[in-house]
């Protein structure tokens, strides 16, 4: 049976990970929970006694800065270890700061940001021409729309008409020197990804019913079109002093915090 | 040598299903019978280098087998970051194929022209470089290409300079061809277009010639022995002289036994001037002219010594 991906679950693990490695970037973790959590335990397919069965769903984190969540995620399926969160950051520990395609259920090495839509649109026109039926779902940042790759790898999947394909954008508004305004502003989202010839929708990136019913949608719509899920979400969410304070991109718990984290998401 | 480079990949193709041709929107002509014989393992990825190479390293990762091509100034310097992350950390089986290295595109200009291709990724771990001198040695370097487990690069020079090997060579990593047996106590070791070169002059001072059609990793074994039989050696390279073939070969010796190594290769110097292949071989001092006097005062001291 799988497990259950509860986010504040999720988040305590973040917490715990982040405190036990004095890492930085839970308000880029934060604010892809749900959405991990709905791939997770609905969405993909995956074998839960092998990361790398040949017949797997595909997610590429490509905001590799995110991966604590998918950490939490990867714990719950028994894919990595309780020593591996409390032993964060140790030396000679495996996990990284970014996602590392070293580690089981990681697909891509990310943190340089603008690869892992290139790398999921291989994967995407793999399956499809494999006729596996396999989807892949790649998860990118707003700010990371700044980079060029990106944009020629949705010219690419619209192209090659890969609606096995579906890019979710964690819309929280921010990067990490400031809003996506005020760095560079993207517009809207929706028709940009609309004139590139994908399905897309908008989404509260926080409500898991929304999230799945959305990617339903999308997934079900098999018209040679990629998809687009454009996830408006808070960064830092889940954690009352981080919602939409862009320091938690870069800040480190201190004991004070850690313990009110973890109060808050019904820990401790 | 571009024929033999369609023929080696349509075979390969033919004989393999997961072989997938992916071009940034280049190889006009070159891939024609590739695209009469294999239309659906060919894919023009369009003029997007770096989502190309993330495409192939997808691919790859879903058990293909995928042939990147493009212009050498472009794959691999533009892509360098998507080589290393992408595809050269997870050793993924993705030949790499850079065309008109060194000067050939000579009218075009600094864009077009590339030498620090095989600088760029000596560095890189767990890539092989392979730079063919002529169409045998082309052939040959696709069969070892195609046989690797991990990712390859294939270095693609001027290509009309005609042949070096009579016959197809064995070839095994890392290993260096002997072109031509002399008994001068200077050696030559060149790659890809200067091999010719260096077997004209091998010729004049009856000196020993070797081809390094595998630069990447070096057979250290090998070249320590030739080492050991001369006193100095040559390195020949259309490509910068740092970082290249004749800085492997300094980084070898130095650590297995030194040797004198005088490096012929391109200098701290962009191209100034427009023209022909041989005139920008000549503005950086490479064309078989230049090196002939270059090379001079370097053989008399050790012919002397």
């Amino acid at each position: 049976m799988k497990p259950l991906f509860q986010p504040s679950a999720l988040r305590r693990t973040v917490v715990e990970m982040a405190y036990a490695g004095n890492a930085v970037h839970l308000g880029c973790a934060f604010s892809i929970v749900e959405l991990v959590s709905a791939l997770y335990a609905r969405q993909m397919r995956y074998d839960l006694s092998d990361p790398d069965d040949p017949g797997r769903d595909y997610l590429v984190l490509s905001k590799g800065h995110g991966v604590m969540a998918q950490y939490a995620c990867l714990h719950q399926l028994g894919w990595i270890e309780r020593q591996d969160i409390d032993g964060y950051f140790h030396d000679g520990s495996r996990l990284k700061g970014l996602s590392d395609a070293h580690v089981p259920g990681c697909e891509v090495t990310s943190g340089s940001l603008g690869h892992g839509l290139s790398v999921g649109v291989g994967l995407a026109l793999g399956a499809s021409r494999r006729k596996a039926g396999q989807n892949c779902y790649v998860i990118v940042g707003d700010g990371e729309m700044n980079e060029g790759p990106v944009w020629e790898g949705m010219l690419f999947a619209a192209h090659a008409k890969l609606d096995n394909l579906m890019v979710i954008v964690d819309a929280n508004g921010f990067q990490a020197m400031g809003t996506t305004d005020e760095v560079m502003a993207l517009g809207s989202l929706r028709a940009k990804f609309s004139a590139f010839d994908f399905d897309v929708l908008e989404v509260d990136g926080h409500d898991l019913a929304a999230i799945s019913a959305a990617m339903d949608q999308l997934m079900t719509t098999k018209n040679g079109k990629p998809k687009a899920l454009v996830a408006k979400t808070v960064k830092g969410k889940g954690v009352s002093y981080m919602e939409n304070i862009n320091a938690w991109h870069y800040s480190r718990l201190n004991a004070v915090q850690y313990e009110q984290a973890l109060r808050e998401l019904g820990g401790a | 040598m571009r024929s033999a480079f369609s023929k080696a990949l349509v075979e390969a193709a033919q004989n393999d299903k997961r072989v997938l041709l992916l071009t940034g929107d280049h190889g006009y002509a070159l891939f024609d019978e590739f695209r009469r014989s294999c239309p659906d393992q060919y894919i023009n990825a369009g003029i997007a280098e770096q989502n190309m190479v993330g495409v192939a390293a997808g691919l790859a990762k879903a058990g293909f087998r995928p042939v990147v091509y493009g212009l050498s100034a472009f794959v691999p310097v533009r892509v360098l970051e998507q080589i290393k992350i992408d595809v050269c950390y997870e050793k993924l089986p993705v030949i790499f194929t850079g065309d008109g290295a060194g000067l050939v595109y000579s009218t075009l200009g600094t864009s077009h022209q590339s030498f620090e291709d095989i600088a760029c990724l000596r560095a890189v771990p767990h890539i092989d470089i392979l730079s063919p001198c002529d169409a045998h040695e082309l052939t040959a370097c696709m069969r070892s290409a195609f046989a690797q487990a991990g990712p390859v690069y294939m270095r693609m020079g001027k290509a009309d300079l005609g042949a070096v090997h009579e016959a197809l060579p064995d070839l095994e990593c890392g290993k260096l061809l002997r072109v031509l047996d002399g008994d001068h106590p200077v050696t030559l070791v060149a790659t890809g277009s200067m091999v010719k070169a260096a077997q004209t002059l091998g010729r004049e001072l009856g000196a020993s010639v070797w081809s390094a059609p595998w630069i990447k990793p070096l057979d250290t074994t090998q070249l320590s022995s030739i080492a050991a039989g001369t006193r100095a050696i040559i390195t020949l390279e259309e490509h910068s002289v740092v970082g290249g073939l004749g800085g492997a070969v300094l980084e070898a010796l130095a650590e297995a036994g030194p040797r004198p190594v005088l490096r012929v290769g391109i200098g701290e110097q962009f191209s100034l001037t427009c023209g022909s292949h041989a005139h920008a071989m000549r503005e950086h001092r490479i064309d078989l002219e230049s090196v002939r006097q270059r090379i001079a005062p370097f053989v008399a001291k050790w012919q002397a010594a």
